[in-house]
């Protein structure tokens, strides 16, 4: 079976690509930074805030765990303007949904990178005479970024790979221009195939960081 | 069973390499029927290499190891009818996590021996009782102490009747507390007549029990005789060095 | 704004028929993915290199992959290179299955490799088989270790099979969609597409937190 190949359309298009492989890699990076600000906010609040504030934080962050992105960043771009009367393009109603869903997982993270510090290193500070504030930030914290971090290597490949869903609200993202692209060419398999390897080599670098972390932590061993 | 002469086991020349390393070079020693020998030296000196490479954890790169007078046999299934033929106990026990005390001891007569069930957990209960855990034999290893885990390693490995028990480092991972209770249970194996080859560091379990003492570093032998000679009379100056930095004073 | 929450009542039956699906291409693709997780970790540990590199290849490919992007890339080029019209649901299957399988391999592999080598050493010193070593002593404990999280990828498929809605799967987002645009109640039709993935998802997730809980490694 004789497949032509022709990459012509797609050499002509080069910079319409190139403009959406932008924008995809800056939406993971704006959704990386607020999903890391929004969760650890969530994920110390969940360890240190007042009780009452406990159930509401666990209520959403599993919820996020229930709900698939889509729906999330169909709902945040076609519903959310009916409720709040606040209409956001594309690319910022996508930065909110995506943020708020992933800083669900990141609030995680935190909270189990807390938890992992033996409460005797809160205890032996406590002793010293430090306020909780500053055994939290000087004694359980730095421990706990470590612990976190090979976990938040793997929130930058999640990011990037959510980024393609956000084409659904025509956020003109580089898959989003790949799709464009295939049914204008009528040269689907060159188009997929390039943005697969596209995505490939963007990723595959992020995954390969983040084993290489987990493995460095695992020699590390826990205290 | 063999004759009193030939010997269980024998190492001829015996030569073990890890990549550019040399863990064995050259050793050669032979375990009469009934006798302990204790292996000791320093980390790194070979002796549970030569352990494992007896029942074909690790393969030699020269050189004999003899069984009963016969060679280890060099494919997969004579191999696993040899090492029935031999009992291992390990340092950090290895005991089944998912299986009861008394399954775990049931684990070789019934998977390798084919035993019916019945007569596999009658030898598992006879077994028990003799290392002193009877009434443990329904509790999973995570409720069990560690000299507790171990003696029930001791009766699994016996369960398929070995002609030889090796132990490797057998206290080594326990609380000092239950180092006794171990020590005691493979004395008990040593007055029966068991024929056993064990690395360790207990100095004075060696002193009393081995019939002969071993000496290896860095991958030879350096000396070879009974505990008399090896702890009071070292013939060999490495062999001095070696206690002394144990702080062994005799 | 007035709203019309009478119109998720009208179409309850399509929406639960979407369910219907989400959950069938669910099962269908997990069915698939079991057995293809297992051939990949069987692969990637046997001592044949060939095979070892291209399950890591497969794995590797489908990690560092968007899934919608593989839903996508399926569509098209599947027809084409085989000649054979897929339907939307089997394009939905072959994509998900792939990228399930994956995931499910790399579970498998470091479920088995997390057994310490002591366990099989005590197995192969009693005589035991290669083969024995593995059923009795070193798969009954991996199925512990990955029990839990074969349930996490379970939740994570239940959420991505709503990717295929952009593929017209009749699944439950595609429904729930399609009756927004047709009925033009927004509002509505999304915000129960979502409490319809809530209530489905919601005791997924519990139930796989009971299963770390449960299972969990405690070294």
């Amino acid at each position: 079976m004789e497949i032509d190949l022709d990459f012509g359309p797609l050499i002509a298009s080069w910079r319409f690509l190139l403009g959406g492989l932008g924008l995809t890699l800056a939406l993971s990076a704006l959704t990386v930074l607020c999903s890391l600000v929004l969760g650890g906010a969530v994920g110390l609040a969940r360890c240190y805030g007042p009780r009452w504030l406990r159930w509401p934080l666990v209520f959403y962050i599993d919820s996020m765990r229930a709900i698939p992105v889509l729906v999330v960043l169909v709902w945040g771009y076609f519903a959310l303007p009916l409720v709040s009367g606040v209409t956001l393009p594309p690319f910022w109603a996508a930065l909110a949904a995506l943020s708020v869903h992933i800083a669900a997982y990141v609030a995680e993270i935190v909270r189990a990178g807390i938890e992992s510090v033996r409460p005797g290193q809160t205890r032996a500070a406590l002793a010293l005479g430090m306020s909780r504030a500053e055994a939290v930030c000087q004694v359980v914290l730095p421990q706990a970024l470590v612990r976190m971090l090979p976990a938040f290597g793997s929130i930058l490949s999640i990011t990037i790979k959510d980024t393609a869903i956000a084409s659904v609200i025509a956020v003109p993202e580089y898959l989003n221009c790949s799709q464009t692209l295939a049914g204008q060419s009528f040269r689907p398999i060159e188009v997929w195939f390039v943005a697969m390897a596209v995505y490939f080599m963007i990723l595959f670098p992020v995954t390969r960081a983040v084993d290489i972390a987990y493995a460095r932590l695992a020699s590390l061993g826990r205290s | 069973m063999t004759a009193p002469s030939v010997p269980v086991l024998a190492y001829e020349n015996v030569r073990k390499r890890f990549g550019s390393f040399t863990a064995l070079n050259g050793v050669s020693l032979e375990v009469a029927h009934g006798e302990v020998v204790c292996l000791i030296g320093p980390s790194g000196s070979g002796k549970s290499t030569l352990l494992r490479c007896t029942n074909g954890l690790e393969t030699i790169d020269g050189g004999r190891i003899l069984l009963d007078g016969a060679p280890l046999p060099p494919d997969a299934a004579g191999m696993r009818r040899v090492r029935r033929r031999m009992g291992m106990v390990f340092q950090n026990f290895e005991l089944f996590p998912h299986r009861t005390a008394i399954a775990n001891v049931m684990s070789g007569p019934l998977t390798v021996l084919r035993m019916p069930r019945s007569e596999a957990e009658h030898r598992a209960e006879t077994l028990l009782d003799k290392v002193g855990l009877a009434d443990k034999a329904k509790s999973y290893p995570a409720d069990l102490s560690g000299g507790q885990q171990q003696r029930v390693a001791i009766a699994r490995a016996l369960a398929t009747e070995p002609e030889v028990m090796l132990f490797d480092e057998p206290t080594s991972a326990l609380d000092p507390e239950t180092i006794g209770e171990v020590l005691g249970v493979m004395k008990q194996l040593a007055d029966e007549g068991m024929t056993m080859v064990v690395v360790t560091h207990e100095m004075t379990f060696a002193r009393r029990v081995a019939n002969r003492v071993a000496v290896l570093e860095r991958g030879a032998l350096v000396e070879l005789g009974p505990p008399a000679q090896i702890f009071e009379q070292p013939q060999v100056a490495r062999t001095r060095d070696f206690l002394s930095h144990l702080g062994w004073s005799g | 704004m007035t709203l019309d929450w009478a119109i998720v009542w009208e179409n309850a039956g399509a929406l639960a028929r979407g369910a219907e699906i989400t959950v069938l291409l669910a099962v269908a693709t997990m069915l698939l993915a079991i057995p293809g997780g297992v051939l990949l970790a069987l692969m990637r540990l046997s001592p044949v290199r060939p095979l070892a590199l291209a399950s890591a290849g497969f794995t590797e490919f489908f990690r560092n992959l968007p899934l919608l992007l593989v839903i996508y890339a399926a569509y098209y080029i599947l027809p084409l290179t085989t000649g054979i019209s897929f339907s939307p649901f089997a394009t939905a299957l072959v994509a998900l299955a792939l990228n399930v399988s994956a995931y499910n391999g790399e579970t498998f592999r470091a479920g088995i490799q997390s057994i310490r080598k002591g366990q099989s050493e005590a197995a192969l010193a009693l005589g035991m088989s290669r083969a024995q070593v593995m059923r009795e002593v070193v798969l009954p404990q991996a199925a512990r270790r990955i029990a839990p999280v074969l349930a996490s990828t379970w939740v994570s498929l239940f959420k991505d099979t709503s990717l295929v809605s952009v593929i017209a799967v009749g699944e439950l987002a595609y429904t729930a969609m399609r009756i927004r645009s047709q009925s033009f109640r927004v509002l509505e039709m999304l915000t129960a597409m979502a409490a319809i993935y809530w209530a489905l998802g919601y005791p997924q997730a519990k139930l796989t937190d009971w299963l770390y809980r449960r299972f969990g490694v405690r070294e």
